[in-house]
């Protein structure tokens, strides 16, 4: 009852401090095209009284005076006024707001228009997202939005997508913003284990985000600015990506969807490899025995490792919107095959939305769960493979005559179709992200929510290399070696906001407090395997598995790590608690020599508070104040929160009388805020922690129980990174906004660089994380222009443009620290790049090469042993996307250009394998290597001889498709047919398959820890492909 | 209704609040997946579990000693036992081995850098055990000697050695020892740690410390002495030391044992007094070219190469190392047709590979482009090779095992030779010494020991065991002129030291750049 009697007190100053009542009620249905609107604001205009169509869209009032006017006003929709004129019924029907409507944006804990946006924001809902094949949401609005750069790095599917919004901020790992599903702000971890090595080298985790089914996706806003980000706090330097799934909002009486696509695809470029024929000559030529290398074939062995792939894709959704509330199911099934022998993805799903409305619509509960199961499937690729190379690097070197056979064995060489038939690597990803929220109407003015969300996902990884595989590194061949990684991440959300919102005369007021705490459990084992007794590769997996549940059967109590091998029959055991121990494991199993297996079982915390006020005067003058305090469990106590403040300002100038009409929209931004960055640090670096070190087994077999050691160099000092952000913006519309555009100016500085650099020995550890006293500086300059070129009835045609650039530099940096290895024959231990102070990050560091002396030897400025800087990095300096639609009466069409420029590209697979060195040894190359006057003993240095411009423009994306007429009251209520195709054609000048690259092994393979960038090695084609789309309602 | 209502509003604000108490948190990790140093004021309490932490610094060990690079390549591919000679683009390793070999390093070089990293990291954790309350005596001396050990490589390498306390965060730049505090700081270990070890007699394994294993340290340590402390001259007092904890171990039953090759396999033996869990399979395929295999094990590296002037060391026919080609036990053979088989030698030469050679049913192997593989003696240059340039060294043979564990760190003839050397050093006559280790070897006696045979005969019986570099200091001849030397090396006394790496003078302002760098 108490609360009762404040809500009452609380209505009572609030009506003290608008005016006396006056008496007279007036009520109405508000309606827009498709029946009653919800949630319409009701004003009397001049006052603060005001109230909200009910479910019905039926409202009652009690005016305050007699000369009232009632504004009607709803997001999306044109806004009304009503003279009441003594009336006492007043139904109104609003209409739609066709710009305003798509251009409602989510931003952090609510949402807006783009008209009332003082932040940088920009939403694409699902009409303009990319088609075709979508493996991972990121890829629907590849292209679409200024300042955000989405690089798909390889054409594997479900493979990492790099998303840079304006510019590289930091220098660590990742620079992935932070991703809303719903609500729900999604860890920055991998989901699933990255590749081990199981003789050919390590390879990157996969998508974390490919779990969503882009079809369930309605529209994904990306917070560009700090202004707009700093409600995220701590997590939004990199910027912030909602994603906002589909509801059942807009299909009273329930409707069926079914959508299917059919895709084919093909490598889009494959290299210029030399045949039998020409590699006998270029044998000949060189000096080389011909005789001795000819081994009677002709193959092709791109051919052998590519293949013509055929996906598809299909969803069934039913949804309806019954009055209190919607609901939304779906199921979807897709598979989509890679274009390289043994890489598909398969993904099913289940998502269901519902959300409805109780006591007069005052609470709202809402819910979102979903449940993913992904099958990635891996070709025997790497990012770190060494001089053999991995599957594609084999493929391109292998002599073209040997035989398609994968027992075919020449000592020293790999041979690509083995190595294809003699390797595995497959894992499943489960997860469930669901999500319940309750929001209660308190007053008018207030509102509470709760949100609780829980994102869990269990991942396993087979990786299997089979004992007749030749010429593997780690003693693999002869004896099998197989890796289980078992991953189970949950985290748990829970956050409660209040709303305050209220109207005045001449000015609006929203405000929100909040609290959040969300935390992330990451626990799982790493198990190895080697010497099996089989050579079958699923009887291996099974047997490894066997081998390590069996064994940790055997075990009471908890423990870190176990094993057992030839040399150790009795094995051992690990623990940690409740005191370090170590005993004998008393297990062997005879289908798998050694084995070892390892644990992991860590959370960490985040706890915020954060506030928003937004206040508006005249509808002209916006301003916007943000904070965020976040405290995580990373840090020590002394550095645990950190506080990111943001404030923005925006002038519709257009709305002033002294513009005129010469503008539909004139708006000028002014932002600046904080942000922070944890990502990339790890679990409890601030303290002192001791775990077993990890096991291993040698190439022979052999198992050395680990021992006990410092995991970290522990540094309680570590605090927050930041990253100071100034914007300016001007949108512009011209014609009723048939033109619009966006200029954005902005700078960005990170400080306190979270980064792992070298320890002042004696350490525990050879690196240290620290918060280095550099700036890493991004500034650009943003553009977008839409234009609606022609609008009629039958004909409609649009064209979007969006151009950015980008400058990056690391600025007050001492250190020197090597990064962008290079990999292959006689390439180990080489770099390419040097974090450095005065340049950009992913600055090349590099020989420069002059051209060959008259023995065909490589001449370098200064000597051979003489890298520089090349003032060349592999950051581009513009991004840009153009896109145009048509309709004409039931046909549509599309196109989408994508290009980057100013960068540069280290095509390290020519480095590593077309070169006259490699072709002295018999492997295969380039024709171009026959003619370039380089000797077969000539070595291949890292140089500028490999670096190349990757300017590249992209026809990512075209697609027509037909909207067959349809009887009004069949049982089909709407049917459209569509072909899309993507990645059509590339123009660059890049030498090898795609500039848009950049090869990625797992975080250990990093040289310094330090991310790679534009280094081309043996990457995963890209596809051409070709959908044949069909979605029907009904 | 509105009884309802607002019993709900009631109690779902009381469920907020509920939940908002329950859920703030103070953020503290848990333990988890790992043991928490529950500390006050970030000091150290000491590791878990001594025995544990002490069995993992042996891990260490191990792997730092088994890598080709780092440790292995100061002491080695700096000298004039090894070159990696770049074979068309195979080895060019972005001149990372050529550098080495030509003796113009840099602060930069990757090796230099993660020798420091290493082993400094390694000093560290075992000062963390010795500073444990629960290390019981016989584990602080066996931590000692791991210390010991540790700062000896630092001291030896890079002259300077700097020291942390286990209480000493990040923020604390650690004290640097001269060469002289760092050596008096390591024989004051060297001294407790025999105190406290348990002695251990030949023949058994001999995979950790024991007083025999650091009485050998201490030799060595003051066998040097007079380079790290700067007097130029061997002190009697020392050698006389050192002469003693020879025979302090020989009186463990250590003693040379004939064999040569056999000493490389893993049966006991009573020359090995430190053996390291370290697969020698790297030893082994950086001497072996690409079509040279053992059964179920690949083929080499085709990499390492040594000089012709090393080669010729050795007694025997210059060009040719088959059997009967006059040669000395220690440079092996090289299987032919006669003699190649599937048992005892799958085709692959012992010691100093050479000439045409030959697989395990005896037909003579060629290169990957179908060439005689005919290892030569001369290199064109140290870039632009091919495949058979280079004679090739083979210590642990393939027949033995690949993969096994058991690499020789200390072994008794090193032992003898430092008694032979120190008697030498001290106005002594050695030449007894030095020829029973000759005549056991199959080599001719010498009449009279000169102070060229010494470092010769220690080239002969220790090439590849990692005491090259250190050798041809102490004799002064590291910076003599040797193939593809950069002249501007040759007499540069500078490059005794190697350089304080780049990264850890600005992770250290305490440190202090070695002259000439």
């Amino acid at each position: 009852m108490k609360f009762n009697l404040l809500k009452q007190l609380m209505f009572f100053v609030i009506m003290l401090s608008g005016s006396i009542i006056f008496g007279q009620t007036v009520t109405g249905t508000v309606t827009g095209d498709d029946g009653p609107l919800p949630g319409v604001n009701v004003i009397e205009k001049g006052t603060t009284n005001g109230v909200t169509t009910d479910f019905d869209g039926n409202y009652s009032i009690d005016l305050t005076s007699s000369d009232a006017v009632l504004a009607f006003s709803f997001i999306g929709f044109t806004s009304q006024e009503q003279t009441v004129n003594g009336r006492s019924v007043i139904n109104v029907q609003l209409i739609v707001d066709a710009q305003a409507l798509e251009e409602v944006v989510v931003i952090g804990y609510g949402q807006t228009t783009v008209k009332d946006a003082t932040g940088s924001v920009s939403a694409v809902t699902s009409e303009e997202f990319n088609k075709g094949v979508i493996a991972s949401p990121e890829q629907l609005i590849q292209g679409k939005t200024a300042g955000v750069q989405i690089s798909n790095s390889s054409g594997e599917p479900g493979a990492g997508i790099a998303l840079r919004i304006r510019g590289t901020t930091s220098v660590r790992s990742n620079n992935n913003p932070l991703f809303v599903v719903d609500g729900v702000p999604l860890s920055g971890e991998a989901s699933s284990a990255e590749g081990s090595d199981i003789g050919f080298g390590t390879s990157g985790a996969k998508n974390p985000l490919s779990f969503l089914n882009p079809n369930d996706i309605e529209s994904i806003s990306v917070l560009k600015d700090a202004s707009s980000t700093a409600i995220y706090g701590s997590r939004g330097a990199n910027g912030v990506v909602i994603i906002t799934t589909k509801t059942g909002k807009g299909s009273q009486g329930g409707l069926f969807e079914y959508s299917a696509a059919l895709s084919f695809a093909k490598a889009a470029d494959t290299y210029d490899l030399l045949n039998r024929d020409q590699f006998l000559a270029g044998l000949n030529q060189f000096g080389l025995d011909a005789t001795a290398n000819d081994f009677g074939s002709n193959t092709d062995w791109q051919d052998v490792v590519l293949r013509s792939t055929v996906s598809h894709d299909q969803n069934i959704s039913y949804s309806n919107n019954y009055g209190d509330g919607a609901i939304r199911g779906t199921i979807g099934y897709a598979k989509q095959e890679g274009i390289i022998e043994k890489s598909s993805l398969e993904r099913l799903t289940g998502r269901v939305n519902a959300n409805h409305r109780f006591l007069d619509d005052k609470l709202k509960l809402n819910a979102q769960l979903s449940i993913s199961q992904t099958k990635d499937e891996s070709p025997p690729l790497s990012g770190s493979a060494g001089s053999k190379g991995d599957l594609l690097g084999s493929a391109y070197s292998a002599n073209p005559t040997w035989p398609n056979d994968p027992t075919f064995n020449l000592e020293g060489n790999r041979n690509p179709a083995n190595f294809l038939a003699y390797t595995q690597n497959e894992s499943e990803t489960n997860r469930q992200l669901l999500n319940f929220s309750a929001e209660y109407d308190f007053t008018n003015e207030f509102t509470a929510k709760v949100n609780v969300g829980y994102d869990h996902s269990n991942s396993t990884r087979e990786a299997i290399a089979s004992a007749l595989i030749d010429n593997a590194e780690s003693g693999t061949s002869g004896n099998g070696a197989g890796f289980i990684n078992d991953i189970e991440v949950s985290n748990k959300l829970l956050e409660l906001t209040l709303n305050y919102s209220k109207e005045f005369e001449n000015s609006k007021i929203e405000a929100l407090v909040g609290y959040s705490f969300q935390d992330f459990k990451r626990e799982g084992r790493n198990v190895e395997g080697w010497g099996f007794i089989s050579d079958n590769m699923n009887q291996m997996a099974s047997a490894l598995t066997a081998a390590a549940n069996e064994a940790e059967g055997t075990i009471d109590g908890s423990f870190q790590q176990y094993g057992y091998g030839p040399n150790l029959p009795n094995g051992f055991v690990n623990r940690l608690f409740p005191t370090a121990t170590s005993n004998d494991l008393n297990y062997t199993n005879s289908a798998v020599r050694s084995v070892v297996g390892n644990t992991f079982d860590f959370t960490d915390e985040l706890q915020s508070f954060f506030g928003r006020v937004n206040y508006t005067i005249a509808d002209k003058y916006l301003f916007t104040a943000t904070v965020r305090a976040d405290g995580s469990s990373k840090f020590g106590s002394d550095n645990q929160y950190g506080v990111f403040p943001s404030g923005a300002f925006a002038w519709k100038i257009n709305e002033e009388d002294f513009m005129g009409d010469s503008f539909s929209t004139l708006k000028l931004r002014l932002s600046y805020g904080i942000t922070g960055n944890q990502d990339g640090l790890g679990h409890g670096n601030f303290v002192r922690r001791e775990r077993y070190a990890d096991p291993g087994i040698s190439d022979g077999g052999d198992v050395n129980p680990p021992g006990l050691t410092a995991v970290s160099f522990a540094n309680d000092k570590l605090k927050w990174e930041e990253t100071t952000s100034y914007g300016i913006g001007i949108d512009f519309g011209f014609a009723n906004d048939r033109l619009t555009g966006t200029f954005d100016f902005y700078r960005k500085e990170t400080t306190d660089l979270l980064l792992r650099t070298t320890s002042a020995q004696p350490a525990p550890q050879p690196f240290v994380f620290e918060n280095i006293d550099a700036t890493v500086l991004n500034q650009g300059i943003e553009f977008s222009l839409d234009y609606d070129i022609i609008q009629s009835e039958d004909l409609n045609w649009n064209a979007n443009f969006n151009i950015a650039y980008n400058d990056n530099e690391l600025q007050d940096f001492a250190g020197a620290i090597e990064a962008g290895t290079i990999r292959g024959p006689g390439l180990s231990l080489a770099f390419s790049q040097i974090l450095a102070g005065g340049q950009p990050l992913f600055s090349y560091y590099l020989r420069q090469f002059e051209g060959f002396d008259a023995n065909g030897q490589g001449i370098f400025t200064g000597g051979v042993d003489n890298q520089t800087f090349v003032g060349k990095s592999a950051l581009p300096e513009i991004t840009s996307g153009f896109s145009t639609s048509v309709s004409y009466k039931n046909w549509d069409a599309s196109l989408y250009f994508a290009g980057q420029f100013g960068h540069y590209v280290y095509n390290n697979t020519a480095n590593a394998f077309f070169t006259a060195g490699n072709f002295g040894t018999a492997r295969n190359v380039t024709p171009n290597v026959l003619t370039s006057g380089e000797s077969t003993s000539a070595e291949a240095s890292v140089s500028t001889r490999f670096l190349e411009k990757a300017d590249f423009v992209r026809l990512q994306n075209a697609s027509v498709a037909y909207t067959v007429p349809l009887k009004e009251d069949g049982a089909i209520k709407s049917l459209r047919v569509s072909i899309t195709g993507q990645n059509l054609f590339l123009i660059s000048d890049y030498s090898g398959l795609d500039p848009e690259v950049s090869t990625n092994p797992d975080d250990a393979g990093l040289l310094n820890n330090l991310p790679t960038a534009g280094i081309d090695y043996t990457s995963f084609p890209k596809p051409r492909t070709f959908t044949l789309g069909l979605n029907m309602t009904f | 209704m509105k009884r309802e209502h607002n019993k709900l509003k009631f109690y779902s604000l009381l469920m907020l609040f509920t939940v908002l108490l329950y859920s703030c948190t103070d953020l503290n990790i848990e333990g988890s997946d790992s043991i928490i140093s529950e500390t006050t004021g970030g000091g150290f309490t000491g590791v878990a579990d001594p025995a544990s932490s002490i069995g993992d610094l042996y891990n260490s060990f191990y792997s730092n000693l088994e890598s080709q690079e780092n440790l292995n390549a100061m002491n080695v591919v700096t000298t004039d036992e090894q070159l990696i000679p770049t074979r068309g683009a195979d080895w060019g390793d972005n001149g990372i081995w050529r550098q080495l070999h030509t003796h113009s390093w840099t602060p930069a070089h990757l090796f230099i850098l993660r020798t420091w990293n290493d082993w400094n990291q390694n000093a560290f954790r075992a000062s963390e055990i010795i500073e444990t309350s629960s290390t019981t005596a016989a584990e602080a001396a066996e931590a000692k000697w791991q210390r010991a050990l540790s700062m000896y490589h630092i001291m030896d390498v890079f002259g300077v050695v700097p020291f942390r306390g286990v209480d000493e965060g990040p923020e604390v730049d650690p004290k640097v020892l001269t060469r002289t505090e760092a050596l008096d700081f390591i024989l004051a270990d060297l001294n407790d740690a025999i105190a406290g070890l348990p002695s251990r007699a030949a023949g058994a394994e001999a995979y950790t410390a024991s007083k025999e294993v650091a009485k050998f340290l201490l030799a060595k340590v003051l066998l040097n002495k007079h380079i790290y402390n700067g007097s130029g001259s061997a002190d009697n007092a020392d050698m006389l030391q050192v002469m003693t904890l020879v025979d302090e171990i020989a009186a463990q039953g250590f003693a040379l044992e004939a064999g040569y090759f056999d000493l490389f396999a893993t049966a006991p033996d009573s020359e090995s007094i430190w053996t390291i869990k370290s697969s020698i399979g790297n030893r082994i395929w950086n001497g072996m070219h690409y079509k040279m295999t053992a059964p179920d094990q690949s083929g080499g590296w085709n990499g390492f190469s040594t000089l012709a002037e090393f080669y010729d060391l050795f007694e025997g026919d210059a060009n040719t190392n088959y059997v009967g080609d006059g040669q000395e036990e220690r440079r092996g053979w090289v299987p032919d047709a006669g003699n190649a088989d599937n048992t005892t030698n799958f085709g692959i030469g012992f010691g100093f590979l050479i000439g045409q050679q030959y697989d395990e049913t005896g037909a003579p192997l060629t290169d990957r482009q179908g060439n005689p593989l005919t290892l030569k003696k001369q290199f064109p240059d140290i870039v632009g090779n091919d495949e058979t340039t280079g004679i090739r060294i083979i210590k642990y043979h393939p027949v033995n095992g690949a993969f096994n564990q058991h690499q020789i760190a200390f072994r008794y003839s090193d032992a003898h030779l430092m008694k032979a050397e120190a008697l030498w050093r001290s106005g002594g006559d050695p030449t007894v010494l030095v020829n029973e280790l000759r005549t056991l070897r199959g080599a001719q006696p010498i009449t009279s020991v000169t102070e060229q045979d010494l470092i010769d005969e220690r080239g002969r019986e220790l090439y590849i065991e990692q005491w090259r570099r250190n050798d041809l200091i102490r004799f002064g001849q590291y910076t003599k002129d040797w193939e593809f030397k950069n002249p501007a090396a040759v007499g540069d006394e500078t490059k005794n030291l190697m350089p304080i790496p780049a990264s850890a003078l600005l992770s250290n302002p305490n440190l202090v750049q070695n002259p000439g760098y």
